[in-house]
């Protein structure tokens, strides 16, 4: 769907963008995720056609950005940050603007404004001014404008910034929905949003890519080891005894009593199976387990540890 | 292209806009009007309309700047410069687009004005080939300064400062004007000879006075084309270095 290759970006002696290559795949929702000033705008407008690159391409449905501009911007829907609105226009008026600068056929107008409005549920406001619509209404309008003509293509950035929670999640469940037949670029600071929506995600640092892979895959990869969290209701040395003689336990890097019976285990594991054994040969010894959990790191320890490596260029892409 | 086009005239139509600017266009005419007819030594009711256009030459002037000061500014401002780069549109549909919905309320500025010739041809008498030449004249001179105030207003991202600007580079064109005729100026013919080749206002008599000169109107075209495209340069070249 979206191929970027080697794109790079130069603001007078700055580099914005550094030899960032990655691509985007049909129908799947791509996370772009980056600290403040990472370069992720900069990408996302060079992907819209905003800004041409200094150097490398960019193809959009076959079409290079910048040979065959005007193909390749007809599959791209673009929701900026600030959503380009009218204030002084009404929605469907607004809409119908939008789908003649995208270049719709006039017999298809009034279909896609419809099919845009009920998508958002906009079918009630059309009448009314953009300038009297709330901040989330605002951002349906900048969405409606997004998906009308059904471009293969729709970039957001930060689309859920300034809504309440209840609009957030309407909105989230709404770019799932999107996914499903279309390719969709998102640029979030919302860890969790992206994680709740994305199949996966591109990391950027400083303009330089830090990551390219699946949320799983980066978050078993920032792991390093296996650790299990168990608490047990028991005896400590009959406990530490029979974690002693399972095999696939590596150590027991914690051990602390948590009142009564009850002790906490922090053990370092091989390999997660061993989890099953460890299980057993509790029951079988009579040790009631209490809580059994794994340490998984989040995409927010992943994002902070590839973020804070200086210039790291950590490519773990799973193409 | 056509879809933009729509949308600016009725951003100057759907406000009051358009219709402060033309009444304020046929307020300066009409006083115009009234002074030839309260000086007329006649009692002929007919008067030259190009002197009229020749009074308001002065006065228009200055409201063109606030005609085109929304045009590139706005959109900067407002985020929709975006939208405008990132769709299917060529900058030079985009700054075509834009011109000709400007120039089209000029036109119906223009013929708000014709409620004068008209009423004088019910009293009196209408000098009809003088009348055109002066319509003539006034709308190349018009479109010309339609593009400059354009121009200001794509490098500008307000609008209140695009209209500043505007005033003055057009007061400025008066002054060059004004230079032209000075003695130190016309004493040197080879200096004489430059400024009153950029003098828009001599170029606008010779027209209004039926004089059709090749030279007259290749200047008004040609710098009306080259200013639009001049635009349409620094459009792309700040989509460039944009920061």
């Amino acid at each position: 769907m979206v191929e970027v290759k080697n794109l790079t970006k130069h603001y007078g002696h700055v580099t914005a963008v550094n030899d960032l290559s990655f691509e985007i795949r049909d129908n799947e929702i791509l996370g772009f995720l980056g600290p403040n000033g990472a370069g992720k705008s900069t990408t996302m407008n060079i992907i819209a056609g905003y800004l041409p690159s200094s150097e490398g391409t960019v193809t959009v449905c076959g079409h290079d950005i910048k040979e065959d501009a005007r193909a390749a911007k007809k599959c791209i829907g673009y929701l900026p940050e600030i959503p380009p609105l009218y204030p002084d226009m009404r929605v469907e008026e607004y809409l119908r603007y939008c789908a003649g600068i995208k270049g719709i056929r006039r017999g298809e107008i009034k279909k896609e404004i419809e099919k845009a409005m009920e998508r958002l549920q906009l079918t009630d406001m059309r009448r009314r001014l953009i300038v009297n619509l709330s901040k989330g209404y605002k951002q349906r309008v900048g969405l409606a404008q997004a998906i009308i003509g059904d471009p293969d293509l729709l970039i957001l950035d930060e689309p859920t910034v300034g809504l309440d929670p209840s609009q957030v999640s309407e909105l989230r469940d709404f770019i799932r929905e999107l996914g499903k037949d279309h390719s969709v670029i998102l640029s979030s600071h919302i860890l969790g949003e992206i994680s709740a929506v994305c199949n996966r995600v591109v990391i950027i640092n400083k303009g330089e890519l830090c990551a390219v892979d699946t949320i799983d895959n980066l978050e078993r990869k920032a792991a390093g080891e296996t650790i299990l969290n168990l608490t047990v209701e028991g005896d400590q040395l009959a406990a530490s005894m029979v974690l002693d003689g399972i095999n696939g336990i590596r150590e027991i890097k914690e051990v602390f009593e948590m009142g009564g019976d009850t002790f906490f285990f922090k053990i370092s594991l091989e390999d997660e199976k061993v989890r099953q054994g460890i299980m057993s040969a509790m029951v079988e010894n009579g040790i009631s387990i209490v809580e059994m959990s794994m340490d998984k790191p989040d995409l927010e320890k992943v994002f902070l540890d590839l973020t804070r490596k200086k210039g790291s260029h950590k490519k773990s892409d799973n193409k | 292209m056509f879809s933009l086009y729509k949308k600016e005239i009725q951003s100057f139509f759907y406000s009051p806009f358009a219709y402060v600017l033309s009444a304020l266009f046929m307020l300066i005419f009409g006083f115009a009007f009234v002074g030839r007819i309260v000086n007329m030594e006649t009692s002929v009711f007919q008067f030259s309309f190009p002197d009229m256009f020749y009074n308001n030459f002065f006065y228009f002037i200055f409201i063109i700047p606030l005609l085109t000061m929304r045009s590139f500014a706005d959109e900067r401002r407002g985020g929709t410069e975006v939208q405008l780069l990132t769709s299917p549109l060529t900058i030079p549909q985009i700054v075509l687009a834009k011109f000709f919905s400007i120039v089209t309320v000029f036109i119906f500025m223009l013929v708000l004005s014709l409620f004068f010739p008209i009423y004088v041809s019910f009293h009196g008498t209408v000098i009809w080939p003088s009348l055109i030449c002066g319509y003539v004249s006034f709308f190349l001179w018009g479109t010309t300064c339609i593009a400059i105030g354009m121009l200001i207003s794509a490098m500008q991202s307000s609008s209140i400062i695009a209209a500043i600007i505007g005033e003055i580079i057009m007061e400025g064109f008066l002054t060059l004007d004004l230079i032209g005729a000075s003695k130190m100026i016309e004493s040197n013919p080879r200096l004489n000879s430059v400024v009153t080749w950029f003098s828009m206002q001599r170029r606008f008599v010779f027209i209004a006075q039926g004089m059709f000169r090749l030279e007259d109107l290749v200047f008004f075209l040609s710098l009306t084309a080259m200013v639009l495209f001049w635009i349409v340069l620094y459009i792309e070249k700040r989509r460039r270095s944009h920061n």
